[in-house]
C-alpha cells in the first residue's frame, strides 16, 4: 500500500515534471536522449481456449503490440530467447525474480478469453523491482479492431512514462491510386489506408488539427485552388480562403488557429485565422513568396519559408508577424519547414546538387544534421506527436511513397505501395 | 402548130405515167413501221438551287467553334521559364506579343493562364511559383493592353507536368505558363 502512494506520488511527479519541462521546451530531448531505454518483457499471450479465433486473437494483438513497443524507442523488447532461462510464465502466480534475473524492468501480461463468443483481451502490466501491477485493462474487441486494441494498449504503456501516445493516431496523405489526388489516412504503420475525399478533382496538402478530428486542405474542386476543413467524422466541408491560390494550411498546436498561405492580395503572402477561418489577418508583407507556416509548440511563433534574398530560405518570425529573422545560411533551396514538437529542432528539405534531403535545425545548438541520404527527392516531412519519428514523401523506390524514419535517421520504412502517396502529415 | 402541141402533150403524158408506174412498183414492199423512240418523255433532272454560303469573316469562323474546338487548335502558345525563375524570357516576348494579337483580334474572349513547374522543388514552393509565372505572364500581356478582366490566373505547381521525363530536356518543357480559353 505504502509502496503503491509512493509509486503514484513519483508517477505524478514524473508527469509534473514532464510538463513542465515541455513548457520551457529546451531541455526535453537531451534527457530523453540521456535516459536508457525501458526494459520491457512481452511473453506470448494466454489464451485458455483452443478456439481458433483466441489464438488469432492472442497471435494478432501480440504481434502489433510488439511492432508498437520496438518502433517507440522508449521501450526495449526482452529477447524472446531470454524467455527459455526462466521458469515458463503462470498467471497466477508471477515470480518476479525470475523475470528480473532477465533485467526485466515491466513485464506485460496478456490473456484473451471468450466470453459468449466475443474475445475478451486483458493485459496486466507489472513494475518487476516492486513487484506490482501498475496498469490493468480488459477489452472486448471485434476481429477488426485487433490492431487497435494493441495500439491503445502502446498508448497506456507510454502515457504510464510520461511519454505522449501515439499509436491510436492517424497519418493523413494524398493518394492516386483511385486516378486522381485524393485525402487518405493511415495509422502510424501504415495499416487500415482509408480514402477521405470523392471527386475528380485535386485534393492535397491536408494537415491535421491537434485532435485530428479536422483537416485543412486545397482543393480545385471549384475550379481554383482553395483553402477548405474537413471534419471527417461529421462528414462537414467549410470552405475557409477561395481568393487567389490557397494552401499549406496548418493549425496552431493549441487548435484554436489557422495558419495558412494566399495570394488573396495578389502575392503569396502567410496569414493567420481561427480555426474555423473567421477573422483572417494577414501576417507577412514581402513582394517575395512567403510559404509554408508551422506553428512553435508554443504557438508563439512561426517558421516559414521565404524568397526574399532571391532563394527559398527557413525564416521565424513571432505569430503576429513581427521579428523575423533568417535562420537558414549556406543552401540555396531550403523549404518546409517543420516545427519538433519539443521545439527545439526544425526539420526541413534542402536541395543540393537536384536532390532534395530532410535535414534537421538544432535550434539551440545552430547545428545542422542531415537526415536522409538516399540521391531521389525527400520531402514534405512531419513530426510524431512525440518528436521521435517522422514521415516524409520520397521517390527514392522509383514512384513517390510515404515512408516513416526515426530523428537520429535510423529505422527507415515505407508505408505505402499503391498508387503515388506524398505530402504526408501526422501532427503540425 | 396543132401537131407539134398534140406531140408534147403526148410525150408529157407518157412522160408522166411512166414516173407514176415507176413509183407504184417500188411501194410494193411496205417500209416496217418505224421505232417507237419518239414518243418516250422526256427524262426531267430533279434538282433544286444549292444555297451558297457566303465566305465567312475569321471572327465569323471562331464565334462558330465550341471553347474545346478552339482550345484543340492551341491559339496561344505556351511560354517557356528558367529553374526557380519567373521572370518573362527574352524568347517570350515574340510569343506574347502573338498571343496579345490574337486576343485582340478576338476582343470578346477570356483566357486562364495556367503556372506550371518542374518536379525539382517542393510542393509549397512550387505551387507559390507557379502562381508568380501565370501572375507575370499575365502582367506582361496586360502591359500589351490586354485588360485584366480578360485573364485569370491558376497554379498547378508541379503536379500537371508535359513531360513526364527526369531530365533537364523534360524540366525545362515543365517549366511553363500555358493558356486556355474559357470565354469567347
Amino acid at each position: 500500500m505504502k509502496l503503491k502512494i509512493i509509486l503514484g506520488l513519483i508517477i505524478c511527479g514524473l508527469i509534473f515534471f514532464g510538463t513542465f519541462l515541455f513548457s520551457q521546451q529546451e531541455v526535453v530531448l537531451t534527457i530523453r536522449e540521456g535516459v536508457p531505454a525501458i526494459s520491457l518483457a512481452l511473453p506470448p499471450f494466454i489464451h485458455e481456449s483452443s478456439s481458433s479465433s483466441a489464438k488469432q486473437a492472442a497471435e494478432t494483438i501480440h504481434q502489433v503490440l510488439m511492432d508498437d513497443l520496438r518502433y517507440s524507442r522508449v521501450f526495449q523488447l526482452v529477447p524472446k530467447e531470454h524467455l527459455n532461462y526462466i521458469r515458463p510464465l503462470d498467471p497466477k502466480q508471477i515470480f518476479f525474480k525470475d523475470w528480473e534475473s532477465i533485467q526485466t524492468r515491466i513485464l506485460v501480461v496478456g490473456e484473451i478469453s471468450l466470453s459468449q463468443n466475443k474475445v475478451v483481451f486483458e493485459v496486466k502490466v507489472y513494475d518487476v523491482k516492486s513487484e506490482r501491477m501498475i496498469l490493468g485493462k480488459r477489452y472486448q474487441v471485434e476481429p477488426d479492431l485487433f490492431r487497435l486494441v494493441a495500439h491503445r494498449v502502446a498508448d497506456e504503456l507510454m502515457k504510464l512514462y510520461g511519454e505522449k501516445p501515439f499509436f491510436t493516431t492517424k497519418i493523413v496523405f494524398v493518394s492516386n491510386r483511385d486516378g486522381n489526388d485524393e485525402l487518405y489516412m493511415m495509422d502510424y504503420d501504415g495499416a487500415n489506408q482509408t480514402r477521405l475525399t470523392f471527386n475528380k478533382w485535386r485534393d492535397y496538402m491536408p494537415a491535421w488539427s491537434p485532435d485530428q478530428r479536422a483537416i485543412v486542405f486545397t482543393s480545385y474542386r471549384a475550379g481554383n485552388p482553395d483553402l477548405y476543413i474537413l471534419y471527417p467524422y461529421e462528414g462537414k466541408l467549410v470552405p475557409v480562403s477561395t481568393k487567389g491560390t490557397n494552401f499549406s494550411g496548418a493549425f496552431s498546436p493549441d487548435g484554436k488557429k489557422l495558419a495558412f498561405c494566399s495570394s488573396r492580395d495578389g502575392n503569396s503572402e502567410i496569414y493567420v485565422a481561427n480555426a474555423d477561418g473567421s477573422n483572417v489577418r494577414r501576417i507577412t508583407f514581402n513582394s517575395a513568396i512567403d510559404t509554408a507556416p508551422s506553428w512553435s509548440p508554443t504557438g508563439r511563433e512561426i517558421a516559414f519559408t521565404s524568397d526574399r534574398t532571391g532563394t527559398p530560405q527557413i525564416y521565424l518570425m513571432d505569430a503576429e508577424g513581427g521579428n523575423v529573422r533568417k535562420v537558414s545560411f549556406g543552401g540555396d533551396y531550403l523549404d518546409s519547414p517543420v516545427w519538433s514538437p519539443d521545439g527545439e529542432r526544425i526539420v526541413f528539405v534542402s536541395r543540393v546538387n537536384n536532390f532534395f534531403d530532410l535535414y534537421i535545425l538544432n535550434l539551440k545548438t545552430n547545428k545542422i544534421t542531415k537526415l536522409t541520404e538516399t540521391n531521389a527527392r525527400n520531402e514534405s516531412p512531419s513530426w510524431s506527436p512525440d518528436g521521435r519519428h517522422l514521415v516524409f514523401s520520397s521517390n527514392m523506390s522509383g514512384t513517390i511513397q510515404i515512408y516513416s524514419i526515426d530523428y537520429d535517421g535510423s529505422n527507415l520504412r515505407c508505408l505505402t505501395s499503391q498508387g503515388e502517396n506524398k505530402l504526408p502529415n501526422w501532427t503540425n | 402548130m396543132k401537131k407539134v402541141l398534140v406531140f408534147l402533150v403526148v410525150i408529157l403524158l407518157i412522160l408522166s405515167f411512166s414516173t407514176s408506174c415507176k413509183k407504184k412498183v417500188k411501194e410494193v414492199p411496205p417500209p416496217p413501221p418505224a421505232p417507237q423512240a419518239v414518243e418516250q418523255p422526256k427524262v426531267e433532272k430533279v434538282e433544286e438551287p444549292v444555297v451558297k454560303e457566303p465566305v465567312l469573316s475569321e471572327e465569323e469562323i471562331f464565334l462558330k467553334k465550341s471553347l474545346e474546338e478552339i482550345n484543340q487548335t492551341k491559339p496561344l502558345a505556351m511560354i517557356f521559364f528558367d529553374y526557380d525563375k519567373y521572370n518573362i524570357r527574352e524568347d517570350a516576348v515574340p510569343v506574347l506579343e502573338a498571343n496579345a494579337s490574337w486576343l485582340k483580334k478576338f476582343p470578346t474572349t477570356k483566357v486562364l493562364i495556367e503556372g506550371h513547374c518542374d518536379e525539382r522543388g517542393t510542393e509549397e514552393y512550387n505551387l507559390a511559383l507557379g502562381e508568380k509565372r501565370a501572375k507575370s505572364t499575365m502582367d506582361y500581356l496586360v502591359s500589351l493592353g490586354i485588360p485584366a478582366e480578360r485573364i485569370r490566373i491558376i497554379s498547378y505547381g508541379k503536379s500537371q507536368p508535359l513531360d513526364p521525363g527526369h531530365d533537364e530536356a523534360a524540366w525545362a518543357k515543365n517549366r511553363r505558363a500555358q493558356f486556355l480559353i474559357i470565354e469567347k
